[in-house]
């Protein structure tokens, strides 16, 4: 029935389907058959090895004979890396910020690892290389490469900042104050001169920002004076601001929240120095021991840039 | 006349005819929300702040879309084709087999409605709710009741291997589908399983891996094994490779699921259960492969002018490669670098564009031809431009993927000299930006194939549809 | 000129080619026994069988540095021995929890939003997953996830530690347009989050739920009658974005982990 295949002299099994279906008598090749019992063999062989076969030995299951685990694969590996980084970190382990940033070496291979800690931790925030972020609601949070500082920029500042997070706080004024005076603080704030009008003092402003308006680094309280705005600079955005104040606990307060990377368990105390020097070494740090060098070059991130308001100066 | 020898009376093949052209359209509809899905990744303003087309629920659908709709027509097109041919027997139930058609084409409806709308049990390739996995299971049961009836009632001695590996499918998928989606209802419309954490993990894999390996690539190994003979002539190369790949396959993939979840939280001993049965399987995988190959050895030179040889022989190079590149994705060395990558993405559509819809269209084209009782489809030169879409389409959207999956698995782990990491996880965002729009372009040509094919079919059967109206052949399907 | 009798495997093999129920019956059982193996164990072995919260863990335990078995009330909550006895007075660090009213409301928007096609929330013990996401994941952080949602592709970065690395505010904007905060994100808006008030039904629902799992259910002295009654009250007039968010702020914190010790085993 099926002779018409028996093509090269290889028979058919002799079973046909659906009139031309069938099967040679073909071997399977050698090669094949070859690897497939090695596979069966490198199974058997793997599974010894590495910890497969899941059996209870005691709190655990049976390891295989290789002693591979994937911690201790983990614990190797961290060896290589450990060993180009090692020394460094070890220095830095008991060291302040402030001494990392007296030494050249270590400043060096500071900033060089805090472009990856800033970028995945904080440059959501404040943007890449410190810009700032903003959207549709203005700045999101501090520009951290010029030398405006809210709560002040020495690395110890700094270093505190990011271990023990910010939170900023101005009571909203809208009842307090009446429309025309708010006008007319927003206008004095606006114009840099917060202080010409007697309401700045009257009105308490001064018990935060300070008598000569110029802010206190202690409570983060902005400086009025230098036309740097944290928030919106228009007027409008102003009498917002003084209206709602920040972090007030109303829903249409202005937010201000800069989260501690130490409560949360984020970072580890290495990595919050490293990002502190890194930080001052933006331009803006201010001197308390060193001076900063240069400027850290603000690179790529031009959208953010272009966007950010003229007070990055 | 010519028309009713093409398909005799003795097989209930309308249902067929069916199914075939629903696998046609949803080819079309399926790679078309995959180039969406692609575009928004590449550019996500396409999203157009439409909440229903969102990348999380959009992605879903096309999953969906390819694999249960245009994958399972596909499948049961050819699984009701070839059960009856090979059996030399009617289906067991015509009406069972419609009952099939509706349901599976309610379901996709379903699927269409629910998932855009968010409604999602959260596991992939199962998301659909319970009630339409309830459905599923129901329809399913149908089919695999009427395909194993129909094989039980065969004329012919032995089953043939395609039935085999149709029937391991029916049968792993059942099980899969029943034990992987198990969830208690809070509402109509969203349920919880009732596994978590690791057990659900490993579970979800045994699911997610098998129905790659018994549906994508078991199911469409048995169309494999009917239609490349059937197109070259010949028989199948080697009846015992075809009999230990077979096993080998049935009793090996079911162990690879574990290569999903290596390092992950599940206890060491899983992942290299599944990493050990993954290498191993190259062995049998190119077993089938070979088989196709050697069966069209001696045939080669009608590669010049058989076009749907063309489909099959390349599919079965794709089948090839995406066999050995899986293996190789579960040594633990190189999954610590593909996984969470672009990688493993490129290895799903080398396999799913390259192995099952080239296989999925030869199978087509080759049963319009016989279904439709035509000698040549409506236009052989459109199949062949649609065989060089689909080819370099594939092509491009791999290699893409391949390149952009590599790059971001080398960025995330890349340290420099100071022994810190080189790279934040944003610049490897936007460094895949390129490839992602070369995939969209990729599967943008891919998806032009498929309307060509679409349209390619339609007229084919409009011709051959007019032809028996003016023979007056009575419609005995 | 082929002999139809001959045969041309074994004996068996024909017999099954030959016979439909033998064919049924070999694949079934073939196709059993792989995922068996696999899957069976992680119910009872100890390292991955913890039912957790009430104190009975089946013997799942990790030691610490000095080869000593760590309690495992450190590392899943239990408010019989915490000095935190409710769920509201939980503190990051207390051990594994189920998921408050609101933080659950969350996860299922997260569910259906399909978050996990794009974020895994799966650490693994690599050195570079560590420095950029934090230790690395362990079983029992899931254990109270009915559908796990580890995921299997970073389109965007892992989120399993993402809990207090930013302000709820910065979720808030983040979510609603991703590429206002970060420019080159490919995420999409969720701005529209902000518009639909939590379903308080379903959640409460959900909660209920959770506690007749047959698998880790959330046990009834932490999901306590009370809780359940005033959750209500907790999810009244919240967002989907806040119960998104408030999901988002919980994750990873968990757990207090010690350097060097060994969670995997
Ligand atoms: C969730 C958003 C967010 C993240 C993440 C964040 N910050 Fe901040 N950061 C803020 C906000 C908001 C402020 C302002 C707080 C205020 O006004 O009280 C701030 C303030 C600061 C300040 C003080 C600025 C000044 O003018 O005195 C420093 C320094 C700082 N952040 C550094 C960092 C570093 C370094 C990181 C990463 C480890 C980081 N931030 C992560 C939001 C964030
Ligand atoms: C309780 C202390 C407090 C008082 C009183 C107070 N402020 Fe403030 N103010 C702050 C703090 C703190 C900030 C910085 C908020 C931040 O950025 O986190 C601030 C910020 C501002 C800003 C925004 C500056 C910028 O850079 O955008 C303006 C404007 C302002 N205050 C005006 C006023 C005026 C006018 C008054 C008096 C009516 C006043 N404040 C009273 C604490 C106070
Ligand atoms: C199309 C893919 C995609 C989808 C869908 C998506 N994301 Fe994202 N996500 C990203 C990308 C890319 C980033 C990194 C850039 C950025 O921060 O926006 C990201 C970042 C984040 C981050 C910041 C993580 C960090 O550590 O910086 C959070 C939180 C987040 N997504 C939550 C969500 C939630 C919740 C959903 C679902 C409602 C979601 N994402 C859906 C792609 C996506
Ligand atoms: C025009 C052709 C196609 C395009 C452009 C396309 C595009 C995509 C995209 C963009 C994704 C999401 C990847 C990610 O999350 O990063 C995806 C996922 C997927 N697609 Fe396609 N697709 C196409 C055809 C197909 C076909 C024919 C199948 C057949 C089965 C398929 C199966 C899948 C699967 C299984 C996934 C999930 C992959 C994973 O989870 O790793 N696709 N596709
Ligand atoms: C012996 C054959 C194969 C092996 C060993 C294998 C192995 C793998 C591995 C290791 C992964 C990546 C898992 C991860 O890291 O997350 C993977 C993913 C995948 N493979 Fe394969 N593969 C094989 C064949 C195929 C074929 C032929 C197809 C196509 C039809 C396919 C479809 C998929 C899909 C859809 C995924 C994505 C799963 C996900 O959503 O993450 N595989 N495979
Ligand atoms: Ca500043
Ligand atoms: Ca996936
Ligand atoms: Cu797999």
């Amino acid at each position: 029935m099926s002779e018409k295949h028996d093509v090269g002299g290889v028979p058919t099994t002799g079973h046909v389907w659906d009139d031309d279906l069938g099967d040679f008598t073909n071997q399977p090749p050698k090669w094949w058959m070859l690897g497939l019992t090695a596979s069966a063999i490198w199974v058997c062989v793997y599974w010894l090895y590495y910890p497969s076969v899941p059996v209870s030995t005691g709190s655990t299951f049976f390891k295989g004979i290789g002693g591979w685990t994937a911690i201790n694969e983990m614990e190797a590996d961290k060896g290589v890396v450990d060993e180009v980084r090692g020394k460094y970190e070890a220095k830095l382990k008991d060291m302040t910020p402030a001494a990392i940033l007296a030494d050249g070496e270590l400043t060096e291979y500071v900033t060089r690892s805090g472009k990856v800690l800033f970028g995945d931790n904080c440059a959501a925030c404040h943007g890449t290389n410190g810009v700032g972020t903003t959207d549709k609601q203005g700045l999101f949070a501090p520009i951290l490469n010029d030398d405006d500082w809210l709560y002040g920029g020495t690395v110890d500042n700094i270093h505190e900042s990011i271990s023990s997070g910010r939170q900023g706080m101005m009571m909203a004024h809208k009842d307090m104050l009446s429309a025309a005076e708010i006008d007319t603080l927003a206008n004095a704030v606006a114009a840099g001169t917060p202080t010409a009008t007697p309401l700045f003092a009257e009105k308490g402003c001064t018990a935060c920002h300070g008598e000569d308006g110029k802010g206190m680094a202690a409570m983060g309280s902005a400086n009025l004076t230098d036309k740097v705005y944290r928030f919106d600079g228009s007027v409008e955005g102003i009498k917002y601001t003084i209206e709602h104040g920040v972090n007030a606990g109303t829903p249409d307060t202005r937010v201000a929240v800069m989260p501690s990377f130490k409560a949360a368990g984020k970072l580890s105390d290495a990595e919050m120095k490293k990002l502190a020097v890194y930080v001052y070494k933006f331009g803006g740090g201010q001197a308390d021991a060193p001076v900063a060098m240069e400027a850290a070059p603000v690179e790529a991130a031009s959208a953010v840039e272009a966007a950010a308001p003229a007070a990055a100066q | 006349m010519e028309a009713t020898q093409a398909t005799p009376v003795k097989y209930d093949m309308e249902v067929v005819r069916w199914f075939t052209i629903a696998a046609a359209i949803y080819a079309v509809v399926g790679t078309l929300i995959g180039v969406y899905v692609a575009s928004e990744l590449a550019f996500p303003f396409l999203n157009m702040d439409l909440e229903y087309i969102t990348f999380g629920r959009l992605r879903p659908l096309h999953t969906n879309a390819v694999i249960f709709a245009f994958g399972g027509c596909a499948l049961m097109a050819t699984g009701f084709y070839m059960v009856q041919r090979t059996g030399s027997t009617k289906l067991w139930s015509n009406k069972l087999a419609w009952f099939t058609f509706w349901g599976w084409n309610l379901i996709i409806v379903s699927a269409v409605i629910t998932l855009p709308l968010g409604m999602t049990t959260g596991k992939e390739y199962a998301e659909l709710e319970w009630p339409i996995d309830i459905l599923i299971a129901v329809v399913w049961l149908s089919f695999g009741l009427n395909h194993i009836m129909t094989v039980a009632i065969r004329k012919t001695s032995h089953i043939y291997v395609s039935n085999w590996f149709t029937m391991g499918m029916i049968i792993m998928i059942t099980y899969l589908h029943v034990v992987n989606s198990m969830a208690i209802p809070v509402s109509l419309t969203n349920s919880f399983s009732i596994y978590t954490g690791v057990q659900d993990a490993m579970i979800q894999w045994w699911w997610g891996h098998n129905a790659v390996g018994f549906y994508l690539t078991g199911g469409f190994l048995g169309i494999m094994y009917y239609f490349v003979p059937k197109q070259v002539g010949k028989p199948v190369f080697s009846y015992r490779l075809s009999v230990l790949h077979f096993w080998a396959l049935t009793f090996g993939y079911v162990w690879l699921g574990a290569h999903h979840l290596q390092y992950t939280a599940l206890p060491d001993w899983t992942g290299s259960l599944g990493a050990a049965v993954s290498l191993a399987m190259i062995i049998p995988s190119w077993g089938g492969a070979m088989n196709g190959m050697m069966t069209l050895s001696g045939a080669w030179d009608r590669l010049r002018t058989d076009y749907i040889l063309r489909f099959l022989v390349v599919a079965l190079a794709f089948y090839a490669m995406s066999t050995f590149e899986g293996p190789v994705m579960s040594i633990k060395t190189v999954n610590a670098l593909s996984h969470y990558t672009d990688w493993t993405v490129g290895h799903v559509h080398s396999g799913a564009l390259g192995w099952m819809a080239m296989v999925a269209y030869g199978a087509m084209y080759h049963m319009i031809k016989k279904l439709w009782g035509v000698e040549k489809m409506y236009s052989e030169s459109l199949v062949n431009v649609h065989f060089w879409l689909a080819t370099i389409g594939t092509v491009v959207y791999v290699v893409a993927m391949w390149v952009s999956g590599i790059m971001q698995g080398l960025m995330w782990r890349d340290y420099d000299e100071y022994g810190t990491l080189t790279y934040t996880f944003v610049e490897s965002v936007s460094a895949m930006h390129p490839y992602y729009a070369m995939r969209a372009i990729g599967g943008a040509i891919f998806n032009l194939g498929a309307w060509i094919a679409l349209y390619n079919i339609v007229m084919t059967v409009r011709t051959a549809s007019a032809v028996r109206g003016a023979n007056a052949v009575p419609a005995n399907a | 000129m082929s002999d139809h009798d001959k045969i041309y495997s074994t004996k068996f093999q024909d017999k099954i080619e030959r016979s439909t129920l033998l064919m049924f019956v070999m694949s079934a059982f073939a196709v059993a026994i792989g995922g068996i193996v696999e899957i069976v164990p992680l119910f009872y072995l100890p390292n991955t069988a913890m039912t957790g919260g009430d104190g009975t863990y089946n013997g799942t335990q990790h030691k610490d540095l000095n080869g000593n078995v760590i309690s495992m009330d450190k590392i899943v909550w239990n408010p019989a021995t915490s000095e935190h006895k409710t769920l509201d007075a939980w503190q990051p660090g207390d051990g594994v929890r189920p998921y408050t009213a609101l933080e659950t409301a969350g996860r299922n928007v997260y569910i259906r939003e399909g978050c996990f096609l794009c974020h895994s929330q799966m650490i693994r013990p690599f050195r570079d997953e560590k420095d950029r996401y934090g230790h690395y994941s362990i079983a029992e952080e899931s254990m109270y996830d009915h559908t796990y949602q580890w995921g299997s592709k970073r389109t965007g970065p892992d989120l399993a530690r993402v809990g207090g690395k930013y302000s709820d505010e910065w979720h808030r904007r983040h979510l609603k347009y991703p590429r206002e905060v970060v420019p080159e994100s490919v995420m999409p808006n969720y701005f529209w989050l902000e518009n639909k008030p939590v379903d308080v039904a379903e959640t409460v629902k959900t909660l209920e739920v959770m506690t007749i799992m047959p698998f880790n259910p959330v046990p009834k002295t932490i999901y306590t009658d009370e809780y359940i009654a005033g959750a209500t009250a907790q999810l009244e007039g919240k967002t989907d974005m806040d119960a998104l968010i408030a999901y988002l702020q919980g994750l990873g914190n968990h757990v207090k982990f010690e350097e060097g010790v060994n969670y995997r085993d």
